[in-house]
């Protein structure tokens, strides 16, 4: 062998062993600490930041997420041995922040996490927004509904006459009829709208059918389905005075009832075998009083006017009585607090409708108690006046009809909490493992997660250890990681979180089945703002 | 500048050294296969005091070698069926390895090495994967057993299996 040979080889030896050498001392760079810890809460507004790892690191990208969702990319840092000092910007408000960093280590492998930490307290979760629909479909909605309480009320409802009090006067056929087909009329209206305001869809959407097929499967399809064949009833019902006309008015009557049963807030309340009775009632009662205001009018022309007049004063303290204790339930269940009554849009609505409905009763009591006995006793001008009330009265329920259709628009105290407490749901199903997890509330601010987990073929999935990463890569998150507890009844929870910002977050699980076996599970979920 | 002296290297050396790994890469079936797994460091700077080797079915005849400073021991059971070891039907023997007592740091390299027969059954063409627990000092644990699902690779994992490439019998 010649020297140059040996020289050459032993050179190569070197190269090798220190490649060898070299490729050994590399490694991942794991974070070992972190100022503010994780999960922190602190008293005032840091100076810096510092990341320590366990191998030396090169930031790739630091940014810091701010309780108001924004991100910031921080740039003044400085690296000292194996910990990186990130200068904090001066101006941090109170509350969550999340400074996400992403580094990459001597073997070029890159690894992110994110530490989240709190300045005062944990950002507390922001009032709740409700989406707005276009204001066009906004007022079609209102129109399609005012429309259909109108034929409900004054057509149906004068129907219901003949039902309660006595045979309708000739001359009321008309109008009734005129608003059985108001009624009939507004339904496609107040369905396409129902259908547009559900898709959040611009008014010009209307003709199309998938509006048309949203508003058939929500509730108020039902509504709409049973209104129709009440109102057509109500006008077969109408033109066949006598027995059988009797029979199908008082089906009809009832049919307000269960079409105003079928859908809206107060029927989807709980509880529902409380609810959704009073809400019947409630109609009922609504469209016979209501209703019966027309026919009384034309009555009073008539030599007989007195008697009919007598007849509905004796009967009609039944059905106001019933209006008021279902009113009353349902208001107790819908507001909750008295307050809610003038702080919240659902609580002015019914202020303004029971201030309307107070002046209501009050004409209602004037007629009863002086009018109707000077109507019964024969003076002229009595009649007159009494008509005269009856038409303002007329005119006072289309005025709380008008007001009660703007409930469309608002959502109860009771609603709004329970939206706001909704959880964000995502199932994983896969070969190996599934799991159900449950974001509470679904939305920013503090957050519990719980985690179910089972085996790929419906048996219990007895885990050892249950991690969670939780990232949001679109705006800078990197991954959030928790340990999960194992909770009583097998299921894991996460509850030492606080989610700062809105939108399409991504969960990993990391499920440690046995000392040598893992699992994971990645799925994305949407966090409400 | 150290970004790129980091990237160069790593396109050098390969992230995979990053992990725990083992020395020889590929082995054909149907040979005996001396496994050195390499841990390269502690678990978030805590120093290794216990790892934990699982051997994986259709390998037999595992020999682990006594280290200095720590204690061996050897978990046995059955296998899921009987392997021909040299004309010998083999249906028990050790699941599991574990090296305790020892006292690694995280600045510190160490090898733990064993030997087994890769047997006629295992697939040639495929990745063994060894999976290794490593246990550091305050209960801390890094789980070196993630085997990667169809059409991803080692590195798109945190904590990857050190795998073994086996290859036809000779």
């Amino acid at each position: 062998m010649t020297r140059q040979l040996r020289l050459f080889l032993i050179l190569l030896g070197l190269a090798l062993a220190s490649l060898a050498a070299a490729g050994q001392a590399l490694a991942h760079a794991a974070l070992i600490r972190t100022a503010p810890a994780d999960g922190a809460v602190i008293a005032s507004a840091p100076a810096e930041f510092s990341l320590s790892f366990s191998e030396p690191v090169s930031p790739l990208v630091l940014s810091l997420i701010g309780p108001d969702g924004a991100s910031r990319a921080l740039t003044r840092f400085t690296l000292g041995d194996r910990t990186l000092t990130i200068i904090a910007p001066s101006d941090l408000a109170n509350g969550t922040h999340v400074l996400s960093w992403r580094v990459v280590s001597e073997d070029g492998h890159p690894v992110g996490g994110s530490v989240l930490f709190s300045i005062g307290a944990p950002s507390a979760a922001p009032p709740i927004l409700t989406a707005q629909t276009d204001p066009a479909v906004r007022f079609m909605l209102w129109l399609g509904k005012l429309g259909l309480y109108l034929g409900l009320a004054f057509g149906i409802g004068g129907v219901a006459f003949m039902a309660w009090v006595a045979p309708l006067p000739a001359a009321a056929r008309a109008p009734i009829a005129s608003f059985l087909a108001l009624g009939l009329l507004s339904m496609p209206i107040a369905v396409a709208a129902q259908g547009l305001d559900a898709l959040a869809l611009p008014l010009s959407a209307a003709l199309q059918p998938v509006a048309w097929q949203a508003a058939a499967a929500s509730s108020f399809g039902r509504t709409a389905l049973i209104a129709t064949f009440a109102l057509l009833a109500a006008l077969l019902a109408l033109f066949r005075p006598g027995g059988r006309g009797r029979l199908l008015a008082t089906f009809v009557w009832l049919g307000v009832g269960a079409a105003l049963a079928a859908s809206g807030h107060a029927s989807a309340a709980a509880p529902q075998f409380l609810t959704r009775p009073a809400v019947f009632m409630h109609a009922v009662g609504m469209a016979g009083w209501a209703g019966a205001l027309l026919p009384l009018a034309f009555a009073l022309r008539q030599p007989d006017g007195a008697q009919v007049l007598r007849r509905f004063s004796r009967r009609i303290p039944v059905l106001l009585v019933i209006i008021l204790i279902s009113g009353l339930a349902l208001a107790i269940i819908q507001v909750e607090r008295l307050q809610a009554l003038l702080t919240t849009p659902y609580g002015l609505v019914l202020t303004g409708k029971l201030a309307l409905v107070v002046a209501l009763l009050g004409l209602g009591a004037f007629n009863r108690f002086r009018l109707t006995e000077a109507v019964v006793s024969g003076r002229a001008s009595a009649r007159s006046q009494l008509s005269r009330i009856i038409a303002a009265e007329i005119a006072l329920v289309v005025a709380i009809l008008a007001i009660v259709a703007l409930w469309r628009f608002t959502s109860p105290p009771r609603a709004l909490a329970a939206a706001a407490a909704q959880p964000a749901s995502v199932h994983i199903h896969t070969g190996k493992a599934m799991a159900d997890i449950n974001v509470t509330p679904g939305r920013t601010g503090p957050v519990t997660i719980s985690v179910s987990l089972l085996d790929g073929e419906f048996g219990p999935l007895a885990a050892k250890e249950l991690r969670l990463a939780l990232s949001r890569p679109e705006v800078g998150i990197e991954p959030i990681e928790r340990q999960a507890t194992r909770q009583a009844d097998g299921s894991w929870l996460v509850s030492d979180l606080t989610l700062p910002v809105a939108g399409r977050w991504t969960i990993e699980l990391e499920i440690l089945v046995s000392d040598f076996e893992m699992t994971r599970l990645k799925e994305t979920l949407e966090i409400r703002p | 500048m150290k970004l790129l002296l980091g990237l160069g290297l790593a396109l050098f050396a390969g992230p995979a050294l990053a992990h725990v790994t083992l020395e020889t890469q590929s082995a054909p079936v149907g040979s005996t296969y001396k496994a050195v797994a390499r841990v390269p460091h502690g678990c978030k700077g805590a120093a290794t005091i216990k790892v934990r080797v699982q051997i994986p079915e259709g390998v037999i005849a595992i020999k682990p070698m006594p280290k200095a400073g720590w204690t061996l021991e050897t978990v046995k059971g059955k296998y899921e069926k009987s392997y021909d070891y040299y004309g010998t039907p083999t249906s028990e023997g050790v699941r599991e390895v574990v090296w305790s007592g020892g006292k690694l740091l995280d600045e510190h390299y160490d090898e733990f090495v064993f030997r087994g027969y890769l047997t006629t059954d295992l697939k040639p063409e495929t990745t063994l994967y060894v999976p290794v627990v490593q246990e550091c000092e305050g209960g801390a644990v890094e789980r070196w057993i993630e085997i990667p699902a169809a059409g991803k690779s080692a590195d798109d994992y945190k904590f990857p299996a050190p795998g073994l490439k086996l290859i036809p019998k000779k």
